[in-house]
């Protein structure tokens, strides 16, 4: 009787797991809008991400090689030329794309898609071949080159919640999932069956002074980034990709001159 | 006892096996420095055996190939990329991996299987065999047929004629 | 067949096992040379960034594949041509490959080895390499069979069970010679190695079925295997490594230089160890004819590729065509083509493919050609992806310099090791090649 019950649900479960698009049913869908009309290219969000998730800062001589480690970071871009040039930001951080390229990439599954609906990233697992690097088309994804340490007394000010990576182990943005976590946890100790909108701010959102960024749970119509997302200016980067993001951008809007 | 005799010409070998298999000695062995296919149709030697082993191979190959591929995919779940957890694309490379491994192995297995080798104890043996001489060994020849068998192997022209003990 | 007459059956037992059984100073100091030159270009860069990290190595953000990639893909292209291709001729009975295929098989085994410590060069947390073969553990975690990668994993695998096989059990009748003709230490190993061999009618019959099916098998293999090295890069979506054409490309040019290869491996074999009676013109002709067509083909495939990227006309791709073609790295690519697709023309004229000199510089070129496309492949890709802002440029330090460096001397070693523990030469498969031992031959 029970092995004829376990025949079934395997069947079951192998019809199931043979179809792809499994993230339409997340939990929750962790997405962030960034209002480019509001980004003022402050770099706050940069300098709170490091100090939120123990970036470690490289040095002078390994910036200017490319090392860095910035999850999240402010490109730059000019329009026309001298003297009627415009300067737009973008911030780039992981798109957390549900189609993410780089997961396929990893043979030890050290990134993989979970039940949010982020792309994670376990650096315990890694084994450092670099391919998501690769294949990450946002180039999002940094590698420690290095072991790298905290001067005295600076390792004082490591946030416990998160680990410090060694040397051989690729990281990127997480949607500050130790936030995340926090919320789910109080939202269970408070015996709610969700977390209520605005109740996870990563730190990159938190530190914004204009206010550019929202996060939250974009299976709720009710949240803020779901009506911002319906905003007509809303795009994904790169969109032509296929990587469906969770970050929608919102353009920024020129005045017809 | 077993007894052997070196040939110097590929005719008289085959003559001398010949003459040996009709007249109904069965444990014979034709030992040749290079393959000859006149000497495995003397012996009666058609199909190997040894493609049953393949083919069971490469089906077990296949079959383990996806097995591992799709249930190591079940017993922990990991979503990645969007695609579907058993997604057949890749899923058949590791098959068509699998199959090629298992079916190399297998026909190993098999030779070892069909040519008695590793030879766990001495058999007869002329180190000529290997360079230049044709050897016709006859085993489990005693008495009146080995003499038999000797006279026959002299009669095909060998050139020197060996008799071994055999420790039973 | 034979350039300086035939040998005896004899005389063939005698001139390959010689190569084996005696060992001159001159073959000590290579060896020693050779593996001084691995410690120390290979392994003491590789122990240093062991302990600081890859971040020895030349690559960044711009570029988190480098030299260690491309020369992985180098390896394992050049291991393409000795199984693959003995498989081949055994299939199709060709008598030329008698004399050559051991040590091109031989070569095979060990561009693989060196293919894949240059995985282990390459990965950040090489300790941990073992969470990416399927071994049960106590996690219950297992590989992810859907990545790239792993693909890989299994099919290097496979192959190199596959070829040691393939090239031990064509071994097998020669390790009987080798006992045979030796004493002490040594004999007993080879009792081992030959398996108590007698060269029956049987053994030999089943030894011939096993080995066609085991040339059956390695023909698909060595063809996945480089399609699948060709899915690490085409599997993404990065500008100028996202082509279809990619698998074809890549096994091509892997049986190009592996060929190239077998060239410069048989005219050391000639030269140094005094092969001149076994390897003659006519193995230095079919593989120059092969040579030549393979260069036609690698020719039209490298043409075609540029004109996939330029004619979908997107405009990432005409980006990274354009800094291939015309960037900091367009003088090797340049090089490249006149290596790879130029050079090589000259055999159709028989003057150069009946000369072994000739014939060694140009596969040398090609492969030096070959060992720059595949740089080009990882240093001009990458660094042109889509965002313009993480546009960037890559240069190999000194470490993966040394380290390539080492690695052909890695290769050395291990085939100067090979040449004193196995036949270089097929012994009983050369005597298939001599007139029988018939009264009426
Ligand atoms: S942005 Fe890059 S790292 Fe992030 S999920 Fe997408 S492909 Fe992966
Ligand atoms: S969401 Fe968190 S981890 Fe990601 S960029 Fe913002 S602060 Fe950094």
């Amino acid at each position: 009787m029970k092995w004829g019950n376990d025949l079934s649900t395997f069947v079951e479960k192998f019809r199931q797991y043979l179809k792809p698009g499994y993230y339409d049913e997340f939990d929750y869908h962790w997405t962030m809008t960034i209002d480019l009309d509001r980004c003022t290219g402050c770099e706050a969000c940069v300098v709170a991400c490091q100090a939120e998730n123990n970036l470690p800062i490289v040095g002078e001589k390994r910036y200017a090689q490319n090392r860095e480690i910035k999850w999240i970071r402010i490109e730059r871009y000019w329009e026309g030329e001298y003297p009627d040039v415009k300067m737009g930001f973008i911030p780039m951080l992981c798109q957390h794309c549900d189609a993410a390229p780089c997961e396929i990439a990893c043979p030890v599954f050290a990134t993989y898609h979970n039940q949010d609906g982020l792309n994670t990233q376990i650096y315990n697992r890694c084994i450092g071949t670099r391919t998501c690097a690769v294949y990450c088309p946002y180039e999002v994804r940094y590698f420690n080159w290095f072991t790298y340490t905290w001067d005295e007394p600076l390792e004082q000010q490591l946030n416990p919640d998160v680990t410090v990576r060694e040397k051989g182990v690729m990281e990127k943005c997480t949607f500050c999932i130790q936030r995340i976590r926090l919320a789910k946890d109080n939202a269970k100790d408070d015996d709610r069956r969700r977390v209520r909108d605005g109740e996870v701010v990563p730190a990159c959102v938190q530190s914004c002074p204009t206010e550019a960024m929202a996060f939250g749970d974009s299976n709720d119509p009710e949240a803020k980034v779901s009506k911002m997302m319906k905003n007509p200016r809303g795009y994904t980067v790169l969109e032509e990709l296929n990587t469906t993001p969770s970050i929608v951008y919102l353009k920024k809007a020129h005045a017809e001159s | 006892m077993a007894i052997m005799g070196t040939f110097a010409f590929e005719e008289d070998f085959l003559a001398a096996a010949e003459k040996l298999q009709s007249s109904g000695f069965d444990n014979i062995s034709l030992l040749s420095p290079v393959p000859l296919a006149e000497a495995q149709k003397v012996l009666g030697l058609g199909k190997s055996a040894v493609r049953r082993f393949s083919l069971a191979g490469a089906i077990i190959g296949a079959l383990a190939g996806f097995a591992l591929a799709a249930g190591t995919a079940l017993v922990f779940v990991l979503p990645t990329s969007g695609r579907a957890i058993i997604t057949i694309p890749p899923f058949l490379i590791i098959t068509y991996e699998m199959t090629i491994l298992f079916g190399v192995l297998f026909t190993l297995l098999g030779f070892h299987v069909v040519s008695d080798l590793p030879a766990w104890r001495d058999r007869p043996y002329l180190p000529a065999a290997n360079i230049d001489r044709f050897v016709v060994v006859v085993e489990g020849a005693a008495g009146e047929q080995a003499a038999r068998a000797e006279a026959i192997i002299r009669q095909a022209g060998a050139e020197e004629i060996h008799h071994v003990e055999e420790d039973q | 067949m034979f350039d300086h007459g035939q040998p005896s059956y004899a005389e063939v037992n005698k001139d390959i096992l010689s190569v084996m059984l005696e060992t001159g100073p001159r073959y000590w100091m290579l060896l020693g040379t050779t593996m001084s030159v691995a410690v120390i270009f290979f392994f003491m860069p590789w122990f240093y960034q062991l302990i600081v990290g890859v971040g020895a190595a030349g690559m960044s953000r711009n570029a988190y594949w480098g030299t260690y990639l491309s020369n992985f893909i180098f390896w394992i292209g050049l291991s393409h041509s000795g199984t693959l291709l003995s498989a081949i001729l055994h299939i199709t009975n060709s008598p030329w490959r008698k004399s050559v295929y051991r040590s091109a098989e031989a070569m095979t085994l060990f561009s693989l080895m060196t293919a894949a410590l240059f995985v282990m060069v390459h990965l950040g947390r090489v300790w941990f390499v073992h969470w990416s073969f399927p071994i049960p553990n106590q996690m219950g975690l297992w590989p992810n069979f859907r990545s790239p990668l792993m693909f890989d994993v299994m099919a290097i695998t496979t192959y190199l069970t596959a070829s040691s096989i393939f090239i031990y059990m064509g071994s097998v009748p020669d390790f009987a010679a080798v006992r045979d003709a030796s004493t002490g230490t040594r004999r007993r190993l080879y009792t081992i190695f030959s398996f108590g061999w007698r060269g029956t009618a049987r053994e030999w019959h089943t030894l011939g079925w096993a080995y066609t099916f085991f040339a059956v098998f390695v023909i698909p293999l060595a063809v996945s295997v480089h399609s699948i090295v060709s899915w690490d890069f085409a599997l993404s979506i990065v500008p100028g490594l996202h082509h279809t054409i990619f698998a074809p490309y890549f096994v091509c040019g892997a049986i190009y230089s592996g060929t190239a290869g077998i060239v410069t491996v048989m005219y050391c074999l000639r030269k140094f160890l005094n092969f001149e009676r076994y390897i003659g013109q006519v193995h230095l002709d079919n593989l120059g004819k092969l040579l030549l067509a393979l260069s036609l083909i690698w020719s039209y495939i490298n043409m075609l590729e540029l004109f996939s990227s330029w004619y979908g006309g997107s405009s990432f791709e005409l980006e990274a065509l354009k800094f291939k073609l015309t960037g900091f790295y367009a003088p090797l690519y340049w090089e490249m083509i006149l290596f790879c697709a130029f050079v090589p023309l000259l055999m159709f004229f028989r003057k150069f493919r009946w000369s072994w000199n000739k014939m060694l510089l140009i596969s040398i070129l090609i492969n030096i050609g070959m060992l720059t496309e595949r740089f080009i492949i990882v240093a001009t890709s990458q660094p042109r992806k889509f965002l313009p802002n993480a546009f960037g440029f890559y240069f190999p330090s000194w470490i993966e310099i040394s380290i390539t460096i080492g690695s052909f001397a890695i290769f050395a070693t291990m085939f100067l090791i090979f040449i004193k523990w196995v036949p270089a030469i097929s012994i009983y498969e050369v005597k298939e090649t001599l007139k029988p031992l018939r009264r009426d031959a």
